[in-house]
């Protein structure tokens, strides 16, 4: 049987084959629709001409950057949700018999085509959303819709770039059950982070601190603004990269401490997996850091506020572009949240089933869920904030001496944040539910 | 005692019950037999409070007084699950990222009791049942056996009065069938308590006291073994599906 007929065969939904198929189909689309919609309004200010078109075309550049890393993460997240979702029957398969190959190729394909429609879907999302955008003013007027029309072969660029992730991690993604199909099936280890992440990170973070540092002391406004994306950029990637490993050693910390059966179940839930843990809440990260550098933003631009007109213009338009960065962020967070707590109730269904079965209230397994998820984003917000800060400690300081509002600014980034990531759970207990069959009138 | 009357469940056009009458004293283990779709699950689900009936009624005799099951809601039935009940499955449905001690001690945390008591209660079950080496290993490294006996350990620590299997030997080679029975025999019936099993396997029936067939949702046959000990006898009881 050739790999195209087969997954014909197994792309026929049921009952929870649906879910997998729609699900990482919505994470695709909005990925796909907030990349093109940022990407549309970036390239926006480089139509620009005039004495502030540079200054607004480095702060498109430091915005891009800031977006780009947990555009990236989220597109990421679908991708190896796609993978994952199929992560059983892939293993069946090669228990049964199938090639290393052919399971590779089967995964590939599948994941691509999710991805091929979620991108399109999510290009219609970005023409839908055009009309909207193009209403938020910059330089005293609206941005207007003609400039935030993409050329096609960008849109189309887009899609494939798309898609190529999705291939790229699904291949990624897939090797354990490539390599060792038991392992997959009978999830027999506990995976284990290297402390060399933590190693890694601290030294990325002390050298971007040294170099910003310098650069705030003896370069221009270009170079500044330059080796600022990088290090935004940089350090955002680092919190990837040492996140899962600070939830899995708190976890196991929870994990002696747990008296209760909720605690329990949501410490062991996390340090089964830190890394799906992170991918819960890591856009919540990415957030709260990049609420700090939106305090101390507008901060700056306050003080920069009694100049002449375009020095206030410009002020007004950098604060209207740290809250049209911080609302993406946290529109992914939504879609993050939303799209991995669905698929890790559907994913775990047995589990729940079990729990169900002793006698486990539904509002305590809940609450281990939602255990399992605040507990988390609780240490990463408040160490990404932390890591922003010693990034631009200097600033950081300026600016709680000429604007402390801002620190108003980052406790309710922070405050949304946590409150978006509590509603993305209340909206999936539905799905919980559902799961279980034990709908109230139903039983 | 735990008496079901009545009993009917269907879903959708699919009859599952269609009239089960149905009474197991204290302390003695009942076979359900019946092939697949023949309604025997959905008895078990009904008898233990996990799905209600559409009609008839499920009684449960207990020191303070009776509990009709159907009658309960939702959170009810919760309770009465954790504390008088206990289930063992085809499939064990154990927690995976939980450690085996840590999975059997899950009953008597959800009922209030601290961990390390819980955890010490579960040890000694595991013990007895002879995983003492294996408190902490997760339950991947297992073997079908080995979960099988975490599962009826779980099913057992909270000392219910009643405990469900569910196809328990399923998923086993004879050998190990065998010893699951033994241990699953071993901890209910040997110690007073009620066993309820659902089961293809003729052997493992065959360690019950009594055989109870279902088709179509109906009671069609009940053989109740006689003699204390020995060559015992399984007798046919023409008046099939009534106490």
């Amino acid at each position: 049987m050739n790999t195209i007929r087969l997954a014909c065969l197994l792309g026929r939904p049921g009952a929870s084959g649906r879910a997998a198929i729609v699900l990482p189909v919505v994470a695709f689309g909005v990925t796909t629709a907030l990349l093109l919609t940022v990407l549309a309004g970036a390239l926006a200010f480089f139509t620009w001409t005039g004495g502030a078109a540079a200054s607004y075309q480095v702060l498109a550049v430091i915005a891009l950057a800031l977006l780009i890393v947990p555009l990236l993460a989220l597109g990421g997240s679908a991708a190896r949700l796609a993978a994952r979702r199929r992560d059983d029957r892939l293993a069946i398969l090669r228990l049964l018999g199938a090639s290393a190959a052919m399971v590779a190729r089967l995964t590939v394909l599948e994941s691509t085509v999710l991805a091929v429609v979620g991108a399109v879907a999510g290009a219609a999302g970005y023409a839908l959303l055009v009309p909207l955008v193009g209403l938020i003013p910059f330089r005293g007027a609206p941005l207007g819709v003609a400039s935030l029309w993409l050329p096609v072969p960008v849109v189309g660029a887009t899609v494939l770039a798309v898609a190529m992730i999705a291939a790229a991690s699904a291949a990624i993604g897939l090797r354990a059950v490539v390599i060792s199909p038991l392992g997959v099936r009978t999830r027999q280890s506990a995976p284990r982070l290297r402390r060399l992440r933590v190693v890694i990170g601290a030294a990325v973070i002390a050298i971007a601190f040294v170099v910003l540092n310098l650069t705030q002391l003896f370069g221009g406004l270009g170079t500044i603004a330059f080796v600022l994306a990088v290090a935004f950029g940089g350090a955002l990637a680092v919190l990837n990269v040492i996140g899962p490993f600070v939830i899995g050693v708190f976890a196991r910390r929870q994990v002696r401490r747990a008296r209760t059966a909720q605690r329990l179940l949501a410490a062991r839930g996390i340090l089964e997996s830190p890394k799906a843990a992170w991918r819960q809440i890591g856009g919540v990260a990415m957030t709260s850091f990049v609420a700090v550098f939106a305090g101390t933003g507008v901060a700056v631009a306050a003080a920069a506020g009694s100049g002449d007109r375009q020095s206030v213009e410009l002020a007004a338009d950098i604060r209207t572009g740290v809250v049209i960065t911080v609302a993406v962020s946290f529109l992914m967070v939504a879609c993050s949240v939303g799209v991995n707590q669905a698929s890790a109730i559907l994913d775990r269904r047995s589990l729940y089933v079990s729990l169900d079965r002793l006698g486990m209230p539904i509002g305590m397994m809940d609450a281990a869920r939602r255990r399992a998820v605040l507990s988390p984003l609780r240490i990463v917000t408040v160490g990404s904030s932390l890591v922003a800060a010693v990034l631009i400690f200097p600033l950081v300081g300026l600016s709680l001496i000429v604007a402390p509002l801002s620190l108003v600014t980052i406790a309710g980034c922070l405050a949304a944040g946590i409150l978006l990531v509590w509603l993305g759970l209340v909206a999936t207990r539905p799905v919980l539910t559902t799961a279980l069959g034990t709908l109230p009138d139903a039983v | 005692m735990l008496e079901a009357v009545g009993l009917t469940k269907t879903y959708g056009s699919t009859v599952a019950l269609a009239g089960v009458d149905l009474a197991v004293p204290a302390g003695e283990s009942v076979a359900i037999m019946g092939a697949s779709g023949s309604g025997k699950t959905t008895l078990l689900h009904c008898l233990a409070g996990i799905v209600a009936p559409d009609s008839g009624t499920v009684r449960l005799s207990t020191a303070g007084g009776p509990v009709f099951v159907n009658e309960l809601d939702d959170a009810q039935r919760s309770a009465l699950r954790r504390s008088t009940f206990g289930f063992v499955f085809q499939q064990g449905l154990l927690v995976p990222e939980l450690t085996v001690v840590e999975n059997v001690a899950l009953p008597l945390m959800l009922g209030g009791m601290t961990r390390s008591a819980a955890e010490q209660h579960a040890g000694s079950w595991l013990a007895a049942l002879g995983l003492a080496d294996k408190l902490g290993s997760r339950i991947g490294e297992l073997s079908g056996g080995q979960a099988q006996r975490v599962a009826i350990a779980r099913a057992q620590v909270a000392t219910p009065a009643v405990v469900f299997a569910d196809e328990p030997t399923g998923a086993l080679d004879s050998h190990t069938s065998t010893e699951v029975m033994d241990a699953l025999i071993g901890s209910t019936t040997e110690r007073g308590r009620t066993l309820v099993v659902v089961t293809h396997d003729e052997d493992v029936a065959a360690r019950c006291g009594r055989i109870v067939r279902l088709r179509d949702g109906r009671i069609v046959e009940t053989r109740t073994r006689v003699g204390s000990s020995g060559e015992m006898q399984l007798i046919e009881t023409p008046d099939a599906g009534h106490r």
